[in-house]
């Protein structure tokens, strides 16, 4: 069909969220690029846990730097992103509330949990979302595999079972 | 192996092919259509549409007659009661979520399956994506057309040109076919190669031209053929 | 109950961070056996003893060793851990604690087939497990189970710990594949099969957790023994997840075929909520209901097979009668509307159209023609996925309906006052 046109419409550019990093940051950052340079396709994954551990989710930018060092197009990036639930390419809270509400916890009370977590936090217990300082995501999320210790949820990496909805305050602490 | 041909039947036929032969090319040999959607004669077959399933006797499931190959004295039927309920209902789904009216194969087939795309009632979730992307002016992006047949992506990727500018967005019913970080074309790696509007069977792309010239209610010009204009398989490399 | 377990032996009473507990309970002894035997006499041990598949699908495990065994290198051994379904736990337990089996049986498993690199694959939900199995990894590394040359025997082998990264579909070993090469999990089609097409293309061997921890001490005890345990036509012990509407909820370890009613009562110390017993979800989300009248069905892959319903991946929900079963249907069904990978039709528009109608029926505004199209919708997904997904993803809110006792006239599950 031709080539490049010289000037590009931005007109329909979508704002996208830009990620600031602090200097430790940046610098943690460049390590792991470092680290995965040349590696290929099978290091994604690995990759973006390892960013991700530092900067909670990847931007344009950041996720173009992570194609580059892999030396991988940008959209398998993309691609991966979109398509796996723990990877996020917008912002979220510096901590994560998953609350399992699938099959086992529901029979065990977890929708009074999620709606405790909710109403905690002032978010949608229907959706869950990101507090508006960004400090706390709230996700109702599929079956953590907690089955046994229902109701389940996790704070970051930390987990909790058993839980009962007047618990949810003091687990989520500094929150609102 | 051997290269002697191998019989099938094939509905009330028995049909002799070479070993490796799809049963799509068994059936067409043979005179017998069977729908495809995603399927592309210059393209790697997917079997995502699963439109040309058919019953393999012994096969706990439909088969998808592109991609499966044929074996010595296999029992295929592909126009079987249970095969013909399960294009139907593709049919109605995929109706009932896209806009399919300038696929005028797809309309067809809906016809000939007596698919009822509107069973599912008015508030059944369509796929929709807002306004057309007009971002370059060699081509626009309808995706509330797209049916998600892969062939954009592939033809953009391993298939022909190695460009990478299309992905996914999404997943399950929510996949959309996307740009890396859905930046307009011109800010991707597309080189406007025109292979993936060539390829689009139900006009979610299309020539800027046509778009801005065609009225409403136009036959569409594209998409009714399955050949995709000036392929060439080029060699790896970025 | 006099039953010793075997594959949860160690869990709870060893030290899961500690090497030499590991070894003094008998750890790698398996492998040096294994050694001992040489690769062909293990891959005859497993099909000997017929062990099948404990992932779900209940494929023997012996024919996909022997398969890549006579297969030319390279070729890959991988761990399914991304034990994701709906009420499975029992993987997650195993990895927490004795993460040093599963290590001891995945090199065993490429001392066998001859690969020298293994993958496992752990759901990026388990913190737990993935650092206790990294950890287990490094300190095999360390002294000698891991790298070159391991134990002088000329074997080398080197294992990769990755991580999930929140995708149900990643538990299909196809998908799994794609998602290590660093790709979204879409399911690969079948043929070919992993045994001839697996990781990066070649022959691999991929097993589920628990199946890969029958290995030691099968390789240890003999085929024979391993056979007298359960049913003669799928033997072993098996690891049940006891969840729901019971007492005591948690992980059971019991021979193969073990019935519903010693489970729940025995093990789970019986029903709670009512007490009275309304229905059990085998085989998880992707699995079917079956009523109290199969109390006694032994649950093992060839007694499920008898009733319509499979054992999958041993998951043994309870829900007594005061349960509103309309609210636990669509929240199945809002669980493969989430996780469909989006790829094949009949599951990426199935999933959706399932979920709208099942809503319908939770919310009792359920409109003539929608329970037939739930059906052709079932009956599609089942009969035209791709994969194990969708194949299954109507089977458990279907078999709910026909089992259960729904009314379709007055829209209520009679057994249960719930609704």
């Amino acid at each position: 069909m031709g080539c490049l046109p010289v000037t590009t419409s931005s007109s329909v550019s979508a704002p996208t969220s830009r990620l600031t990093l602090s200097p430790r940051q940046a610098t943690a950052v460049r390590a792991v690029l470092r680290r995965y340079r040349g590696k290929g396709s099978a290091y994604l994954l690995p990759c973006l846990h390892d960013i991700q551990a530092i900067t909670g989710w990847l931007d344009a930018d950041l996720a173009a730097q992570v194609a580059e060092s892999l030396h991988i197009p940008a959209v398998q990036v993309h691609n991966v992103l979109e398509f796996y639930a723990l990877f996020y390419d917008h912002p979220v809270g510096r901590t994560i509330v998953r609350v399992c509400d699938d099959l086992a916890c529901y029979l065990a009370g977890s929708e009074a949990v999620v709606r405790a977590c909710a109403a905690h936090l002032g978010l949608d217990p229907e959706h869950g979302g990101t507090t508006a300082d960004g400090e706390f995501t709230l996700e109702i999320h599929p079956c953590l595999g907690r089955c046994e210790q229902a109701p389940f949820l996790m704070i970051n990496e930390e987990a909790h079972g058993f839980v009962r909805p007047e618990q949810v305050p003091a687990l989520l602490g500094g929150a609102p | 192996m051997s290269n002697a041909p191998i019989s099938v039947h094939l509905d009330d036929q028995i049909v002799r092919v070479p070993p490796g032969t799809t049963v799509l090319d068994a059936a067409r040999a043979a005179g017998i259509r069977i729908p495809t959607v995603c399927y592309h004669d210059h393209l790697t077959a997917n079997a995502v549409c699963r439109l040309c399933v058919v019953e393999w006797v012994g096969s706990r499931t439909l088969v998808p007659a592109c991609v499966a190959k044929v074996q010595p004295n296999a029992r295929i039927y592909t126009n079987s009661e249970r095969v013909r309920t399960a294009r139907r209902v593709i049919l109605e789904m995929l109706a009932s979520a896209v806009d399919l009216s300038e696929a005028p194969e797809l309309q067809a087939l809906l016809a000939e399956y007596g698919a009822h795309p509107r069973r599912f009632g008015p508030d059944a979730v369509r796929r929709e994506h807002g306004a057309v992307k007009v971002d370059n002016p060699f081509y626009v992006r309808d995706y509330d057309k797209c049916i998600l047949c892969w062939r954009c992506v592939q033809v953009c990727a391993e298939d022909v040109q190695y460009t990478f500018a299309l992905g996914f967005n999404g997943r399950g019913f929510d996949t959309s076919i996307a740009t890396f970080f859905d930046r307009p074309m011109p800010e991707t790696t597309c080189v406007f190669c025109g292979n993936c509007v060539g390829a689009c069977p139900t006009g979610a792309l299309k020539g800027k031209r046509e778009y801005e010239a065609a009225p409403v209610g136009t036959p569409p010009t594209h998409g009714a053929s399955n050949v995709v204009p000036a392929v060439v398989r080029s060699a790896p490399g970025r | 109950m006099s039953y010793q377990p075997v594959l949860t032996a160690r869990v709870g009473k060893i030290n899961p961070t500690s090497l030499s507990d590991y070894e003094a309970t008998g750890g790698f002894q398996a492998l040096a056996r294994a050694v001992e035997l040489g690769p062909q006499a293990v891959v005859e041990m497993l099909r000997e003893a017929y062990l099948l598949g404990r992932g779900g699908a209940a494929f023997p495990a012996g024919i996909k060793w022997k398969a890549v065994r006579e297969a030319p290198p390279p070729k890959y051994v991988v761990a399914n851990a991304d034990e994701s379904e709906p009420g499975t736990f029992k993987d997650r337990i195993l990895m927490e604690s004795d993460p040093f089996a599963l290590v001891e049986a995945l090199i065993i498993a490429a001392f066998a087939v001859g690969a020298e690199r293994g993958y496992i694959y752990i759901r990026g939900e388990y913190p737990l497990a993935i650092a206790r199995v990294q950890h287990a990894v490094n300190a095999c590394y360390n002294v000698g189970y891991l790298g070159r040359d391991i134990l002088g025997s000329g074997l080398h082998c080197d294992l990769e710990v990755r991580k999930g990264a929140g995708a149900y579909i990643c538990g299909e070993e196809t998908a799994l594949f794609e998602s290590i090469e660093g790709k979204r999990g879409f399911p690969r089609l079948k043929p070919p099969f992993p045994t001839e097409y697996g990781l990066f293309g070649r022959p691999t061997v991929i097993n589920n957790v628990e199946t890969l921890l029958c290995v030691p001490p099968l390789i240890l005890r003999g085929p024979d023994w391993f056979k007298s345990i359960g049913p003669e036509k799928s033997p072993g012990p098996k690891l049940y997840c006891l969840s729901g509407r019971v007492r005591h909820p948690g992980l059971v370890e019991a021979p193969m075929g073990t019935t519903l009613r010693t489970l729940i009562y025995d093990y789970g110390g019986g029903v709670t909520g009512s007490g009275e017993l309304g229905g059990v979800l085998l085989g998880g989300a992707a699995g079917f209901f079956v009523g109290p009248e199969h109390l006694d069905v032994p649950l093992d892959f060839d007694g499920l097979r008898r009733i319509d319903a499979v054992l999958g991946s041993g998951v043994v929900m309870v829900f007594d009668t005061s349960v509103d079963m309309k609210v636990v249907l669509r929240r199945i069904a809002r669980f493969f509307r989430h996780e469909s990978c989006g790829k094949c039709y009949p599951c990426q528009l199935g999933t959706q159209r399932q979920y709208e109608i099942v809503a319908r029926l939770a919310m009792d505004r359920l409109r003539p023609g929608d329970l037939d199209a739930l059906r052709e919708i079932g009956q599609t997904m089942r009969d035209a996925s791709i994969c194990g997904l969708g194949q299954t993803a109507s089977g458990a809110i279907l078999s709910a309906l026909d089992r259960l006792g729904y009314d379709e006239m007055t829209g209520r599950f009679a057994r249960f006052n719930g609704r």
